[in-house]
């Protein structure tokens, strides 16, 4: 007998029941749909919370001094910065970067005071590295020609009862030790869609700082977009081949707990998906031998006039995995329509604002699955199918002729 | 030659030992029409099923043309039932996925026939058995006799040394019956074909040639026409 017939007949046996097979290959589909969709929003919050964090302060890569980065002192800037911004111009790799100054202090107005960290920034081009212009809800993003404007995130801004116009106080410790109090006016709230990041950070010009500060001759830090994300780290270890006194980081140096998050969710996300099929495998073991039961004099019959126990078990196996194969396609289908459709109309999710924004998430996510996912998922469905085929498998192989035809 | 010596097989029902063929010494030639026949109970088919291989007997032998087949083991069995014997059931069998012609192919595919000799052998036998219009219908869109004219086709493909067939007509009208037994009869003399029943159905045993009659699994009679 050749495995041709073997799948001829297979194929027809599955929709000797009809509702029965379609009960199973229903299952299976939405068993395949819940998973993917599951995978998608998954994906979506991980990427979109990287991605908020990545465009709003990280950027792709960032350089600091050394010493910067230990201590955090004011006086620890960028050494020969000059030389770095004519590499970085040159690199084809590099798609902007703009510099920054970094203090960190105590903000305080008659409401209270608050630990903020302090990003000097010259606005023309810090647009094209982050986000935060556009991210703007109240007031303007440095419009303003008074000297000392800030802009504060919402959640700040709520604390502090900040409005436009407010005037706040930052002190910090200066280039000599020294307690300095510098006074700023509220030009602009943003909300950046990250509440941990408006709540510890105000932006100011560098302009601001550099005047106030006379001593301060450098900047902190250089935050760096590459035209290719794939392209970070390459570059960023030409960047750090420049000097040892330099600190390059990649934005999965800095936020280690998003470059954790990035590296587990397709482990735990496979992990799910095993558990969710491992629980449909149990409705196909269940559908099979029940088919069994119903066909087991046939099953005698084939044994009496000759056929193996190996074709029988194959047999089974078959019908088994046609069951998956005849879900499948339309369980990747769907999931692809639906993925595809909130690809470009978002899933509205402001009900749950403020808990998604603690994770640095905003409110409309933009679903996406990579294609792999597709692949690989319908392939753990045919292996599932298979190894639930192989227990009813060896109950019809174990059937005895004569019992099962109870004549010859 | 379908020999059996000494042939016993006993069945153990709870504590109790039920001896449902009991010492069966037989011997079944080439080309002979053969009813076993008794009362239910009496050990008719499950000698067919111990001269078919299906059931291994508690002790002594089944020999066909000179080989001990119950001594065989279990995958070689199923290789000596697939080319040397066919089985025709009480309860037709067909494969209901299957059309009447697959159903014969079937067999001749577990055979290895290429396709040219299955497909001439199926129309053939089908026409044999007066089923060659019906080839395409699956068992479903057929009555209970013409089912059991396939099941004898699909019994022939094979090209079996002999036929067993346990109470073929027990679920057939009586036209149907008719119909049957011509066409057995008709290959048994015409090919030489070696038919044996096992019936309590008056009509087979009256077109039988030979009539072996069992009681609690012992012959008692063995008369040839």
């Amino acid at each position: 007998m050749n495995l041709i017939t073997l799948i001829k007949i297979g194929w027809r046996n599955i929709w000797r029941s009809r509702k029965r097979s379609l009960v199973v290959i229903f299952s299976i589909i939405l068993g395949l749909y819940g998973g993917l969709i599951i995978a998608s929003l998954m994906i979506t919050l991980n990427d979109q919370r990287m991605n908020t964090a990545i465009k709003t302060y990280l950027a792709d890569i960032q350089i600091h001094d050394k010493k910067f980065s230990e201590e955090y002192s004011l006086k620890d800037t960028i050494y020969n910065i000059q030389s770095i911004e004519e590499k970085l111009k040159s690199d084809k790799r590099v798609k902007s970067y703009s510099k920054r100054t970094v203090i960190n202090g105590m903000l305080s107005n008659a409401t209270g005071s608050y630990g903020v960290n302090v990003l000097g920034i010259n606005p023309e081009n810090e647009i094209k590295v982050t986000s935060v212009y556009n991210k703007i809800i109240e007031g303007d993003y440095f419009t303003s020609k008074r000297p000392n404007t800030m802009i504060v995130g919402k959640k700040l801004a709520d604390k502090l009862n900040l409005q436009i116009r407010s005037k706040v106080v930052i002190a910090f410790q200066d280039i000599n030790g020294d307690i300095t109090s510098l006074l700023f006016r509220v030009e602009g709230v943003f909300k950046s869609g990250n509440s941990m990041f408006d709540d510890n950070n105000v932006f100011v010009k560098n302009n601001s700082i550099f005047s106030n500060l006379p001593d301060l001759k450098g900047y902190h830090e250089i935050p760096i977009l590459t035209t290719n994300s794939n392209l970070t780290e390459v570059l960023k270890s030409d960047l750090q081949n420049i000097s040892n006194s330099l600190d390059v980081k990649s934005w999965d140096d800095i936020a280690v707990e998003l470059a954790y998050a990035n590296k587990m969710i397709s482990s735990f996300l496979y992990i799910f998906m095993l558990i969710v099929l491992c629980g449909l495998s149990f409705g196909i073991i269940n559908t099979m031998l029940m088919a069994i039961l119903e066909r087991k004099k046939e099953i005698g019959m084939l044994m009496s006039i000759g056929m193996t126990k190996w074709y029988i078990f194959l047999m089974i196996c078959f019908e088994t995995i046609f069951l998956s194969l005849v879900a499948i396609p339309f369980g990747i289908l769907i999931s692809y329509i639906t993925v595809d459709y909130f690809s470009v109309q978002g899933i509205d999710l402001s009900i749950v604002e403020s808990g998604l924004e603690n994770f640095g998430i905003g409110t409309v996510l933009y679903l996406k699955l990579p294609s792999e996912y597709y692949f690989n998922l319908g392939l753990l469905v045919i292996l599932i199918s298979f190894i639930s085929s192989i227990f009813p498998a060896i109950r019809a192989m174990k059937i005895n002729p004569v019992e099962a035809t109870k004549s010859i | 030659m379908i020999q059996t010596e000494k042939l016993n097989k006993i069945y153990k029902q709870g504590k109790l030992k039920v001896k449902a063929v009991n010492n069966v010494n037989l011997k079944i030639s080439d080309g002979e029409f053969t009813a076993i026949v008794g009362p239910s109970g009496s050990g008719k088919t499950t000698l067919l099923n111990c001269i078919g291989g299906l059931d291994k007997p508690t002790n002594g032998k089944v020999t066909i043309d000179g080989e001990v087949i119950s001594s065989y083991p279990s995958n070689k069995m199923i290789k000596f039932r697939l080319n040397n014997i066919g089985f025709v059931f009480q309860a037709y069998n067909l494969i209901p996925v299957l059309s009447a012609k697959e159903n014969i192919e079937m067999i001749m595919l577990m055979q290895g026939y290429d396709k040219q000799e299955r497909e001439q052998r199926s129309n053939d036998l089908l026409n044999e058995v007066g089923m060659g219009n019906m080839s395409k219908r699956r068992p479903a869109q057929l009555s209970g006799g013409q089912q059991q004219r396939v099941a004898v086709a699909r019994a022939l493909a094979s090209k079996p040394k002999f036929i067993l067939a346990d109470e073929p007509t027990a679920n057939l009208d009586s036209i149907s019956t008719a119909k049957l037994l011509d066409i057995m009869s008709r290959l048994n003399k015409q090919e030489n074909i070696t038919f044996i029943f096992s019936s309590h159905d008056q009509r087979v045993i009256d077109r039988a040639r030979r009539v072996i009659t069992l009681e609690d699994g012992k012959i008692i009679t063995d008369k040839k026409k």
